[in-house]
């Protein structure tokens, strides 16, 4: 990069220490969670407020420089990739909450803010903010606004786009802008909704408005553990089926509670166990006990041979950082791994769990499954050795096949990661050129120089796999990048 | 058929989706998609009208998985239809606009259109997926058929409200949800303002969690609705602040809730939505000097029933406003949204790409503001 643009961007971030064009200290930046693909941009800046990431974004656009927001850096599909180089622009630093709205239950925060650190900051008025994206203590809000992020509580709560009522933005054409306001309500079309999901895409956001949510009275959670994966997955249905929304609905495997429970996350599943169901309820405490036992009543009907509420807090808590700690756990059982993301309708669930284990044992890699069960959104974990060519070579076509089972099914490619860089080339398996051409038409409503965030979501002549040439997925990285996650050390 | 006035020469009623989309790759002047016709009020003026395109032909609910929780309907499939499908299984859409259940579902999301019942949001937060067929007879998608989804961009957000100016909305894939447990619904009258302002403060601020609360004025009645668990509804009826309630259920509670919807189709002469805070809605009824009001408590909006338009204009220079319903003689001298500057550019680029000549409902929408 030329060392007039480093002098302007310093210049813009009023200091040298915003700027990071070191090559060793730029390899931080070369990939997000999803360690697969890596291409180093040129610069990173850190912008304090609204008018410097304007600012860049002019400067960007004189010299045509491609440039890419980032936040936290949790993405698991390199949507803050810098594929082409360029500027990377961190919004870290912009972590301030500015307001809260206690009567209103709403709040005002920039988009470095961690999804954690705003429910804990509004727990004193006994309000929340909902989605809990599993990297919840590290991920930032601008992050979760542009993945349109969800969580295991999302299948009550519904996703980040739900939650997400005005932002300030700055467009591509470095121009600042706010939509939305605080009452959520759209007027004409609703811009910020198709803002939010467009994965960095269309707009830098810098200030978003949230609504927040009181805290339910009561909360039951609890496990049950089955002897088949079909018995669990009956389970996930009938509970639907009963018209009993829960809070969450969870899906965990045995290679993962081996896994978990080998682990600092262990949580006290049961080791013997083919599959277990994590499943919460919520709401006003009356009537609670009721749906919780009626739950109960539904796994033991499908066969589960251990049913275990959480007596108190710290029981509950645990049991949850199993199921969030999962990811970071799979170094116990094997080297390397590939996250995946899909979503089925749920009746499919077992169908698709039985073809998923067809061919992870024709291809002779094991899989694991840890999942959001409730609104079919899988996550199955492609287990292998990347120091065997012969495995690293059948991944990717293994986990298209497995894509492809869920699209047969009427699913879809991403549930909550995105697509990112990892995915576009699959792209054509759901939507047709048509499909995507209008799509790409939206893009250019708001983005026509192509500046902001290239070569993303839609398949080009460019391939991830082409960029990251050393590309490694290791378990032990994945997990030191998850254990930073939970403890929330970015 | 008459809209704003302008006679349609032709009105054609595809009957497949195939046809719709050839008739518009022959179709040279300008268009508009009807459905069951009861929001053709709302919006800018239209400014021509070549053709209407009536979708009620496309009526088929196109595949429903009770298990999944999940709908698909094409657009000309009434509210009415969908709800009888559901009822079936225990399942419902939480949604009961105003123009009722006779409506279109692609009619509702083309006008955002939106009533009391709003436990979590409004049509746009049902919808998972969507089929358009372009001016040019170009069909796309957008979204998919899965609850959960992150797979490309939601453009059904941008087709919703966009009252049919930017695409033929053809199919909508929903989510629904299952039936609640129990619902009940207490009214009371207040004797004045102060003190329905200060019931439904009380209300909101509290632990209650009524999926409709409203403020109905003048008469000063507030309706709140309890959808849960029957114990959960039980436990909120019985701490419901302190007032002379009475209870509804079954069909009474039915009923109820269809004079409420009467009630706003005699709001009037204009009706606006004013979008303020829920702390706000007090304020927002004394300064709109209305004559007679709905207004969604919890979401801080209020529906009023204003005078003229010189009220429209002086609540915007406060509030962002929405004309709900308004003559033509008004809605020519009073824009539908007040878009900010921002907004408007933005809004009028997407028209333009989607609709270079401008021939899908000219007028109506952005390029009318
Ligand atoms: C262990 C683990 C568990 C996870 N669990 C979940 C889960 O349960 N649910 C889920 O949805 N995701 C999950 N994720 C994925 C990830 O945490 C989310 O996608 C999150 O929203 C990313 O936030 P971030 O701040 O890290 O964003 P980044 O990774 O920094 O960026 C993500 C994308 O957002 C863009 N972006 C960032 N900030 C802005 C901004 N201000 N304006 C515009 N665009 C911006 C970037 O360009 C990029 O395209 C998990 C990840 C890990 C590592």
């Amino acid at each position: 990069m030329q060392t007039e643009i480093i002098q302007q961007l310093t210049q813009i971030a009023g200091s040298a220490s915003s700027v990071v064009c070191d090559e060793t200290e730029l390899l931080v930046y070369e990939c997000d969670a999803l360690t697969l693909f890596r291409n180093k941009p040129d610069v990173v800046v850190f912008a304090a407020n609204t008018r410097q990431v304007a600012e860049i974004v002019k400067l960007a656009n004189t010299h045509r420089i491609p440039y890419v927001p980032r936040g936290s850096g949790t993405g698991l599909s390199g949507g803050a990739m810098a594929i082409q180089g360029g500027i990377v622009i961190e919004l870290q630093r912009m972590n301030r909450i500015l307001s809260v709205d206690v009567e209103n239950r709403i709040a005002v925060v920039q988009p470095g803010v961690v999804n954690l650190h705003i429910s804990q900051a509004v727990a004193p008025y006994g309000l929340y903010y909902a989605p809990d994206p599993s990297s919840q203590s590290a991920c930032s809000i601008g992050g979760n606004v542009a993945e349109n992020a969800g969580g295991p509580h999302c299948l009550k709560y519904g996703m980040t786009a739900n939650h997400i009522l005005a932002v300030e933005a700055v467009l591509p054409s470095g121009e600042i802008v706010r939509l939305g306001n605080p009452a959520g309500e759209t007027i004409g079309m609703d811009l910020l909704g198709s803002i939010v999901g467009s994965e960095g895409t269309f707009a830098i956001v810098t200030e978003i408005t949230i609504r927040l949510l009181p805290r339910p009275q009561a909360v039951k959670t609890l496990i049950a553990a089955f002897h088949s994966v079909d018995d669990c997955s009956q389970t996930v249905s009938d509970v639907i089926a009963a018209g009993i929304v829960p809070a969450a609905l969870e899906f965990v495997d045995d290679k993962t509670i081996r896994a978990v429970e080998a682990s600092v996350y262990r949580a006290g599943y049961p080791l013997g166990a083919v599959a277990v169901a994590l499943i919460e309820v919520d709401g006003f405490r009356e009537g609670l006990e009721e749906t919780a036992d009626q739950i109960v009543e539904i796994c033991r009907r499908n066969n589960a041979y251990e049913v275990r509420v959480a007596k108190d807090d710290d029981e509950r808590a645990k049991l949850w950082m199993g199921r969030k700690g999962a990811f970071g756990a799979m170094g116990r059982i094997s080297p390397d791994m590939l996250v995946m993301d899909a979503v089925i309708p749920r009746t499919k669930l077992p169908q698709v769990l039985a073809q998923i284990d067809r061919i992870s044992q024709r291809y002779g890699l094991p899989v694991a499954n840890v999942f959001h069960a409730g609104d079919g959104n899988l996550h199955p974990l492609i287990l292998f050795d990347s120091r065997r060519a012969d495995q690293v070579d059948r991944i990717f076509e293994m986990g298209e096949e497995i894509l492809k089972v869920c699209v047969g099914v009427g699913g879809s490619l991403s549930g909550e990661h995105g697509i990112g860089c990892e995915k576009k080339e699959y792209m054509g398996m759901v939507f047709s050129d048509a499909d995507m051409e209008t799509m790409l038409r939206v893009r250019a409503v708001f983005n026509p120089g192509g500046l902001l965030n290239p070569d993303k979501i839609f398949p080009s002549r460019r391939s991830c796999t082409e960029i990251g040439k050393q590309t490694t997925t290791s378990t032990e990285e994945i997990g030191k990048r998850v254990d930073a996650v939970l403890r929330g050390a970015h | 058929m008459t809209i704003d006035g302008l006679n349609a020469s032709r009105v054609l009623q595809p009957a497949s989706v195939e046809e719709l989309a050839q008739l518009l790759k022959e179709e040279k002047g300008s268009v508009s998609p009807v459905g069951a016709q009861t929001q053709l009020h709302f919006g800018n003026p239209l400014r021509s009208l070549d053709c209407a395109i009536d979708v009620t032909r496309l009526n088929r609910i196109t595949e429903y998985v009770p298990g999944d929780l999940t709908i698909h309907a094409q657009a000309g499939v009434t509210l009415g239809e969908l709800e009888r499908a559901l009822e079936a299984n225990n399942q419902f859409l939480p949604l009961d606009p105003w123009n009722g259940p006779g409506a279109t579902i692609g009619g509702i999301a083309a006008t955002n259109a939106q009533g009391s019942l709003r436990p979590t949001g409004t049509i746009r937060d049902w919808i998972i997926g969507m089929h358009v067929v372009e001016v040019n007879g170009n069909a796309s998608k957008t979204g998919g058929r899965v609850v959960k989804n992150v797979t490309g961009y939601d453009l059904a957000k941008l087709y919703t409200g966009s009252i049919g100016t930017l695409a033929i909305i053809t199919e909508i894939s929903l989510k629904v949800r299952s039936g609640y447990g129990r619902t009940a619904t207490a009214v009371t009258r207040l004797p004045d303002f102060a003190s329905a302002a200060n019931l439904v403060s009380l209300i909101r601020t509290g632990p209650l969690q009524p999926v409709s609360c409203e403020w109905i004025g003048p008469e000063n009645e507030v309706w709140l609705r309890f959808g849960e668990h029957p114990r959960a509804v039980d436990w909120q009826l019985k701490n419901l602040p302190g007032a002379d309630w009475k209870i509804l259920e079954g069909t009474e509670e039915a009923e109820g809730w269809a004079s409420v919807r009467s009630g706003y189709q005699k709001l009037g002469p204009i009706v606006v939505k004013v979008i303020g805070l829920p702390a706000t809605i007090a304020d927002i009824v004394a300064e709109s000097r209305s004559r007679a009001w709905i207004a969604h408590v919890m979401n801080g909006i209020v529906l009023s029933g204003v005078s003229s338009i010189e009220d429209v204009r002086r609540l915007r220079r406060t509030h962002r406003v929405i004309i709900e319903r308004a003559s033509l003689e008004d809605r020519r001298q009073v824009s539908t949204f007040g878009l900010e500057p921002a907004e408007h550019e933005l809004m009028l680029r997407m028209k333009r790409t989607f609709d270079p000549e401008g021939r899908l409902n000219p007028g109506r929408h952005v390029d009318g503001e």
